[in-house]
């Protein structure tokens, strides 16, 4: 028996040359805006108005505003922070790990990807902040806080702070790899502009690029580079966002199992907003050529793994609950399954470990309205994961005394809806002024013209 | 990308083959390649034109080192040495363990943004600068070979057959006086 693989799908179709790709890609944002544009922008804004009432109104009267007690500490803003950082994992996965995996598939879809890392990471980043309660004086707490003893530092035993690092790391260095990738097609922007405020600017970004032999070179040098050390980074930071919950001594919370088991949920989730967006930004903006419906398929697998992964860890987390012995991790496992919560429980486990697995089906992977369907139903059963070990694990504690229970005020939902609305103010400014596919990269995967008298084969980027 | 006084000739292509090709021949007789202008890496263009590898990975490591050493040190001063925190009794040196995530992400952040400032140092690029462009279309689809023309035994029409033999769509000569 043998087997013969497939030839594999052109990554883009449509046979387009070095020309179509910057004369399609080009088309938004050099075309005037159009009505559906500022529909959803129009949209957006308005949420991120809803963002900025609700956040001022906590500043102002402080966390009573929200449903948190003493006992359910953290509840929405927690969930909703490690919901947003989730998101932002797709982005550098693709990028980085799949550029040192050399995927080509990657080429068209890491542009938006990584630009939905950041706009996420943005929005994770005002719950752990507006959590502090007076977030104004949020800087002075990272400088040495003078007392009668000498100078308070930072813990740096406390994975809260570890958070610190790594998000605002991951920020940074997510937005020097997007802005330098970024940095030849804004020249290609540039070398076609017509007006002298779109030269200006594009000019003033893309930093004097002709696209040398040479800059070339040390580009590609410093792209692997940044994948390599961000291929860890994406790593880490899950791993430390599931630190601030297992170096904990409260049941539910204290594994070791949860740093892969974040990960692979990180990225799921990750995989299902690229989804989302791309599913209808690749219609809108009549990219289809690029973003392939071999392109969805690649994704789905990965949603397919990694939901798996994800299911497998909550299978394990149950079993060593029973298998521990220990009484209370026992019971906060059952309360997870039977408790007052039961609901959230079972959407998490529906959304995430049943509905992932339809992805088997070849035709289901290629179909982009269900796969648009299915990548809606993983972000809910991401969410629904993260209320589920927050509040599930908080909400009956040591002391049935303290037991309470806790739903989200109006503020809080508004804060979650504002973040929404910032995280699309920032995509559709992006699908307007920036171009949402890697040009340069797409190049350099289209079949070249046979050279006559040359045998060398062109090599094409990793 | 050019100095002044110098005399340039610019061989024109629709496609990276053919620049690839034209690049070996023409430093198959003898003739050095300024520089090749392409919308997007092509790759082995470098070997091609005998561009020795980036040493920027030796600065990356230098940056990540001084990030990594950074940390450990502010940590110890803090940890140990400005306000040494006694918990349950436990030996400072307890406390290396939980150094270690901090350490991690400052390597990578001086590593990054580091590298990324050496390298807009070695290219010269800055906010704003102006493009010197051979053609508007080299960020487009169109590929340039940069050849100078050097006073010395440089036979022109030599370089001019090669380029044309070799595909492109069009030879330009640029001269900087400036």
């Amino acid at each position: 028996m043998s087997y013969e693989s497939p030839i594999r799908e052109p990554l883009v179709t449509g046979g387009k040359t070095a020309g179509d790709v910057t004369a399609d890609i080009c088309r938004p944002l050099e075309g005037k805006t159009t009505k559906l544009w500022w529909l959803g922008f129009g949209l957006a804004v308005i949420c991120l108005c809803i963002l900025v009432y609700t956040l001022a109104i906590s500043s102002f009267r402080g966390l009573g505003m929200w449903g948190i007690n003493k006992t359910v500490g953290w509840a929405w803003d927690i969930t909703n922070f490690v919901f947003w950082v989730g998101i932002g994992h797709a982005g550098t996965l693709i990028s980085a790990i799949l550029l040192l995996f050399r995927q080509k598939w990657r080429m068209s879809i890491n542009r938006s990807a990584e630009a939905m890392t950041i706009f996420a990471v943005m929005c994770a980043a005002i719950f752990p902040l507006f959590h502090m309660g007076r977030v104004w004086i949020g800087p002075i707490w990272a400088l040495p806080l003078p007392n009668a003893l000498g100078s308070l530092w930072v813990n740096f035993n406390s994975p809260l702070l570890w958070d610190v690092f790594a998000i605002s790391t991951y920020f940074s260095v997510s937005l020097l790899f997007w802005y330098l990738g970024m940095i030849p097609d804004l020249a290609t922007i540039r070398d076609r502009a017509t007006t002298p405020i779109r030269k200006f600017m594009y000019r003033f970004f893309s930093m004097g690029w002709n696209g040398s032999a040479r800059t070339w070179a040390r580009y590609e040098v410093v792209s692997l580079i940044l994948a390599g050390i961000s291929t860890p980074l994406v790593l880490s930071v899950h791993t430390i966002v599931s630190m601030d919950f297992a170096t904990s001594v409260i049941p539910g919370w204290h594994t070791t199992i949860f740093p892969p088991y974040f990960v692979a949920g990180a990225i799921f989730s990750g995989f299902g907003m690229v989804l989302t967006l791309l599913i209808i930004a690749r219609k809108v903006l009549k990219l289809e050529s690029y973003i392939t419906i071999g392109h969805l398929d690649a994704m789905c697998r990965v949603i397919l793994l990694t939901g798996s992964m994800v299911g497998l860890a909550y299978i394990t987390e149950f079993f060593i609950a029973w298998y521990s012995g220990v009484e209370y991790e026992r019971y906060a496992f059952l309360n997870r399954m039977a408790g007052p919560y039961w609901w959230a429980y079972w959407s998490m486990m529906t959304c995430n470990v049943i509905s992932p697995q339809l992805f088997w089906v070849k035709s289901w992977r290629r179909n982009p309205n269900f796969i648009f369907f299915m990548s809606i139903i993983v972000n809910i059963g991401m969410w629904f994961e993260r209320f589920v070990i927050i509040v599930t694990s908080l909400h009956r504690d040591y002391l049935p005394s303290s037991w309470v229970m806790y739903s989200p005020t109006p503020t809080e939902i508004g804060i979650f809806i504002g973040t929404f609305g910032l995280f699309f103010t920032f995509f559709f400014l992006f699908a307007r002024f920036l171009p949402v596919i890697n040009m340069a990269e797409v190049k350099s995967i289209l079949p070249h013209k046979p050279h006559a008298d040359s045998h060398e084969e062109v090599h094409t980027p990793q | 990308m050019a100095s002044k006084n110098k005399k340039y000739i610019y061989g024109i292509f629709d496609d990276a083959g053919s620049v690839l090709g034209s690049v070996k021949k023409l430093r198959s007789q003898g003739v050095d390649i300024h520089d090749c202008y392409t919308p997007f890496p092509v790759h082995g263009l470098e070997a091609a034109m005998g561009i020795k590898r980036s040493n920027l990975t030796v600065g990356a490591f230098i940056c990540g080192a001084i990030g990594c050493l950074t940390a450990i040190v502010f940590q110890l001063y803090v940890m140990v040495g400005d306000w040494p925190m006694i918990i349950g009794g436990k030996p400072n040196d307890a406390y290396y363990p939980s150094f270690i995530p901090v350490t991690f992400e400052l390597t990578i952040l001086f590593t990054a943004f580091g590298m990324g400032i050496l390298f807009f140092i070695r290219t010269k690029m800055v906010h704003g600068k102006v493009e010197d462009l051979v053609d508007l279309r080299q960020t487009d689809d169109l590929f340039v070979v940069a050849i100078e023309e050097k006073s010395s035994h440089f036979d022109k029409e030599a370089v001019n057959r090669t380029l044309i033999a070799e595909g492109a769509l069009e030879i330009r000569e640029r001269e900087y006086n400036k």
